[in-house]
C-alpha cells in the first residue's frame, strides 16, 4: 500500500509468523492469563425464563478417556454399542430429547443432544433410564469412578456432567464482555480500543477453556418441544 | 420540539454536505430500482390478516442500495446494503395502497433512541480523514491481543467513518453489537446473495385477533455470499449483477438461481426488548415463512423507478402495526423529510409532515 514503511509491512504480516505465534502462546497469552484471570465460564445453557430458549437446549458432554490409546478408544465405542437398545428405550421414555448420539472426537467420549426443559431434570431423568451404561462409561473416562454408582451419587454425577459440557459462548458475540466481567467480578473500565479487545476475551477464554461451543446452534423449527413435534406429526406418543 | 423537528434534525446529522445534496437520498445514495413479485405462504395467513399475507400473487417495485451517502458508487467498498420493497395492494378508489418493508444488512441499529443517534452521528462523519496508525501502535495493539483498529483503506479512498464508530462503540456498550457486526460487514457479491433485516418490531395481527411482536427479515434463497479478501475491488458490478441474473446470463454453475428471497417473520417472546432496534433477538425465536419475492426486472427507467421513489417503514396496512420503538416513530417523519427535499415521488399518507 502507498505510504508503507517496510516497518508497518514487517508489523501488519507478524500474526502469520510462525515465531510470533510462538512468542503469543508461551509469553504474551500467558502473560495476559495472569493480568487478567478468567476462570472457565460453566456448561450448557444459561437460565433464562423465556420459552423458546427453554425447549432444543444443546448439550455437548466431553468425557475425556482414561485409556487414550486405539484400546481405550474401542473400550468407549463397545460401551456403547453393547448398550444401543438400553440407550434408545431409555431416551423413548425420557421424552424430552430431540436427538442424541455419541461420538469419539480424539481421546474424549462425547455425547450430544438436544433436549427440552431444565438440564438438572434432564440428567435425572437419564439416571432413572440408563443409569446403568452411565456407569460403564463412568469406569473409561477420567474422575467418573468418583461419581458411580450415578443411581446413589445423583448429585455429584449432575455436577460432574455440568462441569463436562462445554461452554456455550453467546449467540451474540459482545456478550462474551458481560459473561466473562460477571465471572471476574468486575466492572468493565471503558478504555479505547474495548470493542477490539472483544478478540483478547476470546483467546482468555479459549485458553481457559479450550473446547467450546460457538453459540447455541441453529434450529430448524425453533420453539417447538419433542411433544410438540410428535403430537403434530401424530406418531402416537 | 415537535416529532417534525426531530425529524428534520436526524436527516441533516446524516448530511454529508452542510445542508445536504437535496437532489439525492443523504443515505443509500446509490442504488438499483427493479420490479417483481411476491407470493405469500400457506401459514402467512394464519399469523397475519395483512392483505399482502393472504396468498396469491402481489406486484413489487423495489430498491436495492449501498448504504453509504456518499454519490461516488463504490460497491465493492465495505458498507451496509438496503433493501427496500413496496407491495402493491389491490386499488381502493383511485387511491394507490402498498405496504413498504425496508431492511438493510446489519442484523440491528446503530442506537435505541432519537438522541444517542444524533451523537453517533456526530462521531461518524463520513468525511473524516482516513486514519492510519502507526506501526508502533499496531504492534503495541498485538501486543495487547487487540484487533488491528482499521482496515487498510481502499485505493483512492481518503475519507473513513469506521474510526468515528469504533471511538463511539468503546465509550456506548448499547451500540457494541452493531458496530461489530458493521465493522466486518464488507460487500455483497450481489444483492442478490445477502440477508435483509427490518431490524424493528411490528405487530402482526392474526385472524383470531392475537397480536404478536415480530420482526422481518428477507433471506436469499442463493445464500449469503461477500466478495473475497483476494477479490479484486469493483466500483460499479451489482447492477449489472442483477441484470444478468435476471437474463440468466452469469454462467452455467455459477448462480443459475433467479433474484429470490423468502421472507422470515420471527416471533418474540416476553422479555424481548420490542421497543429496542439496537439488540437483535437470539436466533432461536420460532419463525414463519412468510412468502417469497421474486425479483423480475431491473427497472428500465431508473430515474422514475428508482432514484425518484420513497419509501416510509409507516406505509403499513390493517394487520401490520409499528411498535413504540423511538427510532421506528422517528423514521416517520424523517423519511418524508427527505423524500420532499429531494424531490420524490409517492408522500407516505402515514407520516405527518
Ligand atoms: C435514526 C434512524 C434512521 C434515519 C434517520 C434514517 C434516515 C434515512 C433517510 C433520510 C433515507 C433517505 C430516504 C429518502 O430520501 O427516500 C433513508 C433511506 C433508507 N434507510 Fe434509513 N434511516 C434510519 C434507520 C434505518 C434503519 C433501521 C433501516 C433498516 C431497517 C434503514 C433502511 C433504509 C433503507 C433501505 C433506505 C433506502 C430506501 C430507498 O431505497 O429508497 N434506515 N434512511
Amino acid at each position: 500500500m502507498a505510504g508503507e514503511s517496510g516497518f508497518d509491512t514487517f508489523v501488519d504480516d507478524l500474526p502469520r509468523k510462525w515465531w510470533f505465534k510462538l512468542l503469543a502462546n508461551w509469553i504474551v497469552i500467558p502473560f495476559w492469563a495472569w493480568l487478567r484471570p478468567t476462570p472457565p465460564l460453566p456448561g450448557g445453557p444459561r437460565p433464562t425464563p423465556q420459552p423458546s430458549e427453554n425447549v432444543q437446549r444443546m448439550m455437548n458432554l466431553v468425557m475425556p478417556l482414561k485409556d487414550k490409546s486405539p484400546l481405550g478408544r474401542a473400550y468407549a465405542a463397545m460401551a456403547v454399542a453393547q448398550n444401543v437398545n438400553e440407550i434408545f428405550a431409555g431416551l423413548d421414555n425420557v421424552g424430552t430429547v430431540h436427538f442424541a448420539r455419541f461420538v469419539v472426537i480424539g481421546d474424549n467420549l462425547c455425547m450430544i443432544s438436544v433436549y427440552d426443559g431444565d438440564f438438572t431434570n434432564y440428567i435425572r431423568d437419564f439416571i432413572a433410564t440408563v443409569g446403568s451404561v452411565f456407569d460403564a462409561i463412568m469406569d473409561l473416562v477420567e474422575g467418573g469412578e468418583a461419581v458411580k454408582p450415578c443411581e446413589t451419587k445423583i448429585d455429584a454425577f449432575i455436577d460432574w456432567i455440568h462441569a463436562h459440557d462445554l461452554f456455550q459462548a453467546p449467540d451474540l458475540p459482545t456478550d462474551l464482555f458481560r459473561l466473562q466481567d460477571a465471572a471476574r467480578g468486575v466492572e468493565r473500565k471503558r478504555e479505547p480500543g474495548l470493542l477490539r479487545s472483544l478478540s483478547r476475551e476470546y483467546i482468555l477464554q479459549l485458553n481457559a477453556n479450550p473446547n467450546f461451543s460457538l453459540g447455541g446452534g441453529y434450529r430448524a423449527y425453533p420453539g417447538f418441544s419433542v411433544a410438540q413435534v410428535r403430537q403434530k406429526l401424530g406418531v402416537g406418543w | 420540539m415537535t416529532e417534525e423537528e426531530m425529524a428534520k434534525k436526524a436527516v441533516e446529522a446524516l448530511d454529508i454536505v452542510p445542508g445536504g445534496d437535496t437532489r439525492r437520498r443523504p443515505v443509500h445514495t446509490n442504488g438499483v430500482g427493479v420490479e417483481g413479485h411476491f407470493v405469500a405462504s400457506e401459514a402467512a395467513r394464519d399469523y397475519c390478516v395483512a392483505e399482502h399475507f393472504q396468498g396469491g400473487k402481489i406486484k413489487v417495485t423495489a430498491r436495492f442500495s449501498n448504504g453509504s451517502g456518499k454519490t461516488a458508487l463504490h460497491d465493492g467498498w465495505s458498507d451496509v446494503r438496503g433493501l427496500a420493497v413496496r407491495f402493491h395492494l389491490e386499488q381502493d378508489k383511485q387511491e394507490e395502497r402498498a405496504v413498504d418493508l425496508l431492511a438493510m444488512t446489519l442484523t440491528e441499529f446503530f442506537t435505541p433512541t432519537y438522541e444517542t443517534f444524533l451523537k453517533f452521528a456526530s462521531y461518524t462523519n463520513p468525511e473524516a480523514p482516513v486514519t492510519r496508525q502507526s506501526a508502533w501502535r499496531k504492534l503495541l495493539e498485538l501486543l495487547e491481543l487487540i484487533q488491528p483498529a482499521l482496515p487498510a483503506p481502499y485505493p483512492g479512498q481518503t475519507t473513513s467513518s469506521v474510526a468515528g464508530a469504533l471511538r463511539y462503540a468503546d465509550e456506548h456498550a448499547r451500540s457494541e453489537l452493531s458496530i461489530f457486526h458493521a465493522a466486518a460487514i464488507g460487500a455483497p457479491k450481489s444483492y442478490a446473495r445477502a440477508a435483509y433485516h427490518a431490524v424493528h418490531t411490528f405487530f402482526a395481527v392474526a385472524p383470531d385477533g392475537t397480536r404478536r411482536a415480530v420482526r422481518f427479515n428477507w433471506v436469499p434463497v442463493s445464500g449469503v455470499l461477500n466478495t473475497g479478501p483476494e477479490d479484486p475491488v469493483v466500483d460499479d458490478y451489482l447492477k449489472s449483477d442483477l441484470q444478468l441474473r435476471i437474463k440468466g446470463k452469469l454462467g452455467i454453475g455459477t448462480d443459475p438461481e433467479p433474484v429470490r428471497f423468502i421472507l422470515m417473520m420471527t416471533i418474540g417472546e416476553t422479555g424481548d426488548d420490542f421497543d429496542d432496534p439496537s439488540r437483535s433477538w437470539p436466533p432461536h425465536r420460532t419463525r414463519i415463512v412468510m412468502g417469497t419475492l421474486t425479483i423480475d426486472a431491473v427497472a428500465s427507467d431508473q430515474d422514475a423507478d428508482g432514484e425518484r421513489l420513497s419509501f416510509n417503514p409507516w406505509r403499513l396496512v390493517e394487520g401490520l402495526e409499528p411498535s413504540n420503538d423511538p427510532i421506528l416513530s422517528l423514521r416517520r417523519n424523517a423519511y418524508e423529510f427527505s423524500r420532499k427535499r429531494r424531490g420524490g415521488v409517492a408522500g407516505c399518507p402515514f407520516s405527518g409532515v
